[in-house]
């Protein structure tokens, strides 16, 4: 299989924090990949690394199967976390701008952001000022400069934040037409919903490691149908219980709770019925959440024993 | 290289495009030339015929002051006179040989009402006491009190030398003006100089240099700033390396500077002409010798150059080392510090360009682009000087581009906490 990145037992070392650790991870051409983690867990110092703003102190970063050069870039799209436009210069200068910068003809570039913009629903605001632009038409913006020269592979750092839910169906649709191109696309978030619903693969890193790496599909089987999901009206005192309940995310009225290995479903529902109503009782596979929660959890608790 | 090109040419555009350098091509010259050139506008303006009265109870006295004052106009017979003429007012002067408490009073409300510039009261016993009294509506009108106490003067000498037996043309030879020219030598040879020129044009191109040298490091302060803190160098970097993004700046903001100059050069070539001839009507000698030889003119963008390389590397440094305009102010003053340091020794080194302290002034590369240049204006120094210190100031100015580049390299991604100074020491060391 052909890999459009490869990290291979990359560090990096500031002074004496260690930012990533060891990280190792693959991306098959095609696919839609999630770097997920709390923050400070060293998403930004990896990406970094991928587009070759910093050096790892040791391994290696191979994208389109060869080492990193500044040429290979011309071929990779970054959309940073924060925006990073010119404010006082016009959407179209700095999208041509940046579309210059890798490689474009100012005619190409012209063509094509004026496209994206018809496309994002920005088609009049091109001879704007950034800074005239609402956050999210920003960060509308700062996609097209990430997307503009048709690269091959896509950074994006959380590139949904700061958009309303209309936004975020256009910004959806594009990544998917993206993907459907053949484009590889990396994801870099903390929103669950969203990579659950667009990714293939994830790793998940805390502490600059790698804890968690797979396809989705195969990370959610394998907890199995452990979880339960009870919408319920009452009280429920078994969430205590570490004979039933490994672990619990009560909302009040509901409740998402990884059943204790070897707990048994039907004794869990017949004790909740004595002390509350239950509404809704599902037996499923954990949410990405729960997932992400409890292994960042269990690795703080390795650490902190440590 | 395409990458390089294409960060300069946006550097350049957008400071070109905006009000601000508009503003500042054409309100400097605008400013400069207003110092020099407003007064002696006001000084013709205020030229015309005056009306004076001299009271006096010698009427010869009187009549010799009369005479003095309406020949004064010719009295100068240097080169200079023809266009000092204009400066200077022409006389329309009255005797009065009748002075009374009462002519006092009528001529002091004529002088408030307008109907007279003003009178000179001489007492009858002027020759021994050698005091009279200029009225007039305006205390500062130095030039009318100067002729008329010059008038009085001449016409007591002339009096006196009279009773001493001398003819009237005798005496005026006696006590014609004389002309003193200063002349300057140097290794190229003697040029004619006087104090006044030799120090005002050399303290505008002074002023010039400190300013664009200060204006343009700061530019790429601010520059660096405003990428950092807006993110913009993140997404730069996944395109162009640190080097070429520092390097494409400073050059970008430097050719805006180099235009600037340009702009101004090409105006003051057109424009200086005229605005120095009328200069010269109110200084008069004092302006005449004021040329700034053409080897000091071409070493403006030489060392406009060096000075803004030198303080451009350092703003960067700052500007990477710190996350707003605010502690950046904190951190540009010691840098800045020797720029100031050059404003204040450089009147010092204008009178004496050669002095120990100006030569090493001149050789130290903080200060070295601008008291070099000054002493250029002044009087050429030995050729192995100015390569001295040119010298020097591009090797420091190749050390500071190896440093800045470390500090902006990791600086530029970094935010939070100004860092310490151990910090950039450490990052000098980073790979």
């Amino acid at each position: 299989m052909a890999f459009t990145l490869e990290l291979d037992r990359v560090t990096k070392t500031f002074d004496e924090f260690v930012a990533v650790n060891d990280l190792s991870f693959n991306i098959p051409a095609g696919e839609i990949f999630g770097l997920l983690g709390p923050n400070g867990a060293g998403k930004t110092s990896s990406i970094r690394m991928m587009i070759g703003i910093t050096v790892p102190d040791s391994g290696a970063v191979r994208v389109f199967g060869q080492p990193l050069t500044r040429k290979l870039l011309d071929r990779v799209g970054y959309l940073p976390e924060e925006r990073g436009l010119y404010k006082k210069m016009k959407i179209i200068e700095n999208l041509v701008f940046f579309a210059q910068l890798k490689g474009l003809a100012v005619g190409d570039a012209t063509r094509r952001a004026n496209q994206w913009l018809e496309r994002l629903e920005l088609g009049k605001w091109g001879n704007s000022k950034v800074e005239e632009l609402s956050k999210g038409m920003q960060q509308k913006v700062q996609f097209i400069a990430a997307v503009i020269h048709e690269p091959e592979f896509m950074i994006l750092d959380e590139p949904f934040s700061g958009l309303d839910p209309a936004s975020s169906l256009v910004l959806k649709d594009a990544l998917l037409d993206l993907k459907k191109q053949g484009k590889t696309i990396l994801f870099s978030t903390h929103r669950m919903d969203t990579v659950e619903r667009l990714c293939d693969s994830i790793c998940l890193v805390n502490q600059g490691r790698s804890v968690l790496l797979g396809v989705l599909r195969d990370i959610k089987a394998s907890y199995g149908r452990s979880s339960v999901q009870l919408e319920y009206e009452g009280e429920l005192p078994l969430l205590h219980d570490p004979t039933l309940v490994a672990s619990s995310n009560d909302f009040g009225n509901y409740v998402e709770l990884r059943l204790a290995p070897g707990a048994d479903p039907q004794r869990l529902l017949a004790q909740a019925m004595q002390t509350a109503t239950i509404r809704k009782f599902e037996l499923v596979e954990p949410s990405l959440e729960e997932i992400f929660i409890d292994t960042v959890e269990s690795t703080k608790a390795v650490s902190s024993h440590a | 290289m395409r990458n390089l090109f294409l960060i300069i040419r946006r550097e350049y555009l957008v400071r070109v495009r905006t009000k601000a350098f508009l503003m500042f091509t054409v309100l400097m010259p605008l400013l400069i030339g207003g110092a020099v050139v407003l007064p002696s506008r006001l000084m013709i303006h205020a030229a015309g015929t005056k009306h004076i009265m001299i009271v006096a109870a010698d009427g010869a006295l009187a009549n010799s002051m009369k005479s003095e004052l309406a020949s004064s106009r010719a009295s100068d017979d240097d080169d200079a006179s023809q266009e000092k003429k204009q400066a200077k007012p022409d006389y329309d002067v009255d005797v009065q040989t009748a002075p009374s408490e009462n002519l006092r009073e009528r001529l002091t409300t004529q002088v408030r009402d307008g109907g007279l510039d003003g009178f000179a009261w001489i007492e009858p016993d002027v020759e021994t006491t050698r005091k009279a009294t200029f009225y007039s509506r305006n205390a500062g009108d130095f030039i009318e009190a100067t002729m008329v106490n010059r008038a009085l003067r001449f016409a007591l000498c002339e009096r006196q030398l009279a009773e001493k037996g001398l003819s009237p043309a005798q005496a005026k030879t006696l006590l014609s003006p004389v002309n003193l020219d200063t002349v300057h030598i140097d290794k190229q040879g003697s040029n004619k100089s006087n104090g006044m020129g030799a120090f005002f044009l050399p303290f505008l191109l002074l002023i010039a240099i400190y300013t664009t040298v200060l204006v343009y490091g700061l530019y790429v302060m601010r520059s660096v700033i405003e990428e950092k803190s807006s993110r913009v160098c993140e997404v730069l970097l996944g395109s162009v390396t640190p080097m070429q993004l520092m390097a494409g700046k400073i050059i970008g903001v430097g050719a805006v500077g180099l235009t600037q100059i340009g702009i101004w050069g090409a105006a003051g070539t057109v424009l200086g002409t005229g605005s120095f001839a009328m200069a010269h009507q109110f200084m008069g000698d004092s302006m005449k010798d004021a040329h700034i030889s053409t080897g000091a003119l071409v070493l403006f963008p030489v060392f406009f150059l060096l000075g803004y390389a030198t303080y451009s590397c350092l703003y960067a440094a700052i500007g990477a080392m710190v996350n707003s305009d605010e502690e950046a102010q904190q951190l540009q003053f010691p840098v800045t510090l020797p720029l100031i340091a050059c404003m204040i020794f450089a009147t010092a080194i204008i009178r004496d360009p050669n002095t120990p302290l100006a030569f090493w002034l001149s050789i130290f590369p903080l200060t070295s682009p601008i008291i070099m240049f000054v002493r250029a204006t002044e009087s050429m120094p030995p050729t192995w000087q100015i390569a001295l210190s040119i010298g020097i100031s591009v090797l420091s100015i190749y050390g500071l581009v190896w440093v800045t580049s470390r500090i902006y390299r990791v600086g530029i991604l970094m935010y939070g906490k100004r860092p310490t100074l151990p910090e950039i020491l450490k990052w000098l060391r980073y790979t």
